[in-house]
């Protein structure tokens, strides 16, 4: 990596860290929620009562949010080390937010499509992962 | 680099994991904290709705209810059949009726969501109300809240499967389908909605207790206890004998 495009990098990651930590405390309230048993109930406004709800919101019997946690907590770790310049590991950060992205779009097609109901803590999820990716994504093209 | 470099993104790993740890218990502890049973003076707000319950329409008459009509303790709830939430609470509060015996009147109210993911559920009220006309409507209760996912995905038909309900527990299916979409049902099931909308219900389970909207963290088998013995307690001796005459006045009255 030249030494522009390394400058680049270190601050595209300090900003992917920030981003995941978005994630991360999103993920987080999502997590103490489930574990709390939190009771939602159905409003007019629908939301997130018939999405945390659903049959769609665990997998194996765990909440996604755990899942979103543990990803979210990944990418920051793999931005801060590269902001560090360990910038090998860049790619792999780009890797992982490819897959959190592609999962985060079934999610948002299930709310859209089957659920026709959407939760904003979700919808926050999937924002930050589609930012996650774009920052990486500008990285590389600067880089170019 | 020096170690000193190396070690920094460590240490920021370390601390962002010991403040998500620290804030994590932090939203845990409070929200346990806001499960404690509300009272008179914390549901202040909430009680305002004793004013409303003045003037609303009274709903369909004669109600689906249980327990004897001039129990002490009268909780009237709103319903959406398609309301996971709806599926955990009715129990309870059947169940918190069961125990107290005649002391204890449950009233049920229609309340389906007009929400796209809830498009099933108005049927679903009907259907209830067109099994009750053929004095089945708490076994149809019963079979839409257990069955649940079944038919409320707003992507089905779920009046075929309304059929097969009616089949299981012994219904004239033929009746069953013209009650479903009559005069009848689709009546007493807006009567409840404009009942509702007079309460100013805007979610469900809205349940209230003598006429005091209960909060949902309040529909817990031990709060709603603490609940109906405090309601009891302002009128009689508050003994709550869940052993006793669970059934002696159960009854769905129409």
């Amino acid at each position: 990596m030249n030494e522009l495009s390394e400058k680049y990098s270190n601050k595209f990651a300090i900003v992917a860290s920030v981003l995941a930590l978005i994630g991360m405390g999103d993920a987080i309230y999502l997590v103490v929620h489930s574990l709390n048993g939190d009771q939602i109930p159905c409003g007019l406004s629908g939301g997130c009562g018939a999405v945390l709800s659903s049959k769609y919101s665990e997998i194996f019997g765990i909440p996604l949010a755990f899942f979103g946690f543990a990803a979210y907590f990944i990418a920051f770790c793999l931005a801060l080390l590269t902001a560090f310049r360990n910038s090998k590991l860049w790619n792999l950060f780009g890797l992982q937010v490819f897959f959190m992205v592609c999962f985060s779009a079934w999610l948002t097609y299930i709310q859209a499509f089957i659920l026709l109901e959407y939760c904003q803590y979700c919808l926050v999820s999937a924002g930050v992962c589609c930012s996650l990716f774009l920052v990486f994504l500008i990285s590389k093209l600067i880089k170019k | 680099m020096s170690n000193k470099t190396n070690n920094t993104p460590l240490i920021i790993i370390g601390a962002v994991v010991v403040i998500a740890v620290i804030g994590g218990w932090w939203l845990y502890s409070s929200g346990n904290s806001a499960k404690k049973p509300s009272t008179a003076t914390n549901t202040s707000t909430k009680s305002n709705a004793s004013e409303a319950f003045k003037t609303a329409p009274a709903g369909a008459e004669p109600s689906w209810s249980k327990g004897a009509a001039n129990a002490t303790v009268t909780i009237e709830e709103f319903v959406d059949f398609a309301c996971p939430q709806c599926a955990k609470t009715t129990p309870i509060v059947q169940q918190a009726r069961a125990a107290y015996g005649d002391r204890v009147r449950i009233i049920f109210r229609h309340f389906p969501l007009d929400i796209p993911a809830h498009k099933n559920a108005y049927d679903a009220s009907r259907a209830a109300e067109a099994a009750g006309i053929q004095g089945k409507f708490w076994e149809m209760e019963n079979l839409l809240f257990k069955n649940q996912s079944a038919w409320s995905p707003a992507s089905l038909n779920p009046r075929p499967i309304f059929e097969e309900y009616a089949k299981q527990i012994g219904l004239d299916t033929v009746k069953f389908n013209d009650d479903l979409i009559g005069m009848m049902t689709t009546s007493r099931v807006d009567k409840d909605k404009v009942r509702g909308r007079a309460l100013n219900v805007s979610s469900t389970p809205s349940v209230y207790l003598n006429n005091r909207l209960l909060g949902i963290e309040d529909i817990t088998p031990d709060n709603l206890k603490k609940l109906i013995d405090a309601e009891l307690a302002k009128t009689q001796a508050p003994v709550a004998n869940p052993a006793g005459n669970s059934n002696s006045n159960v009854s769905a009255n129409q």
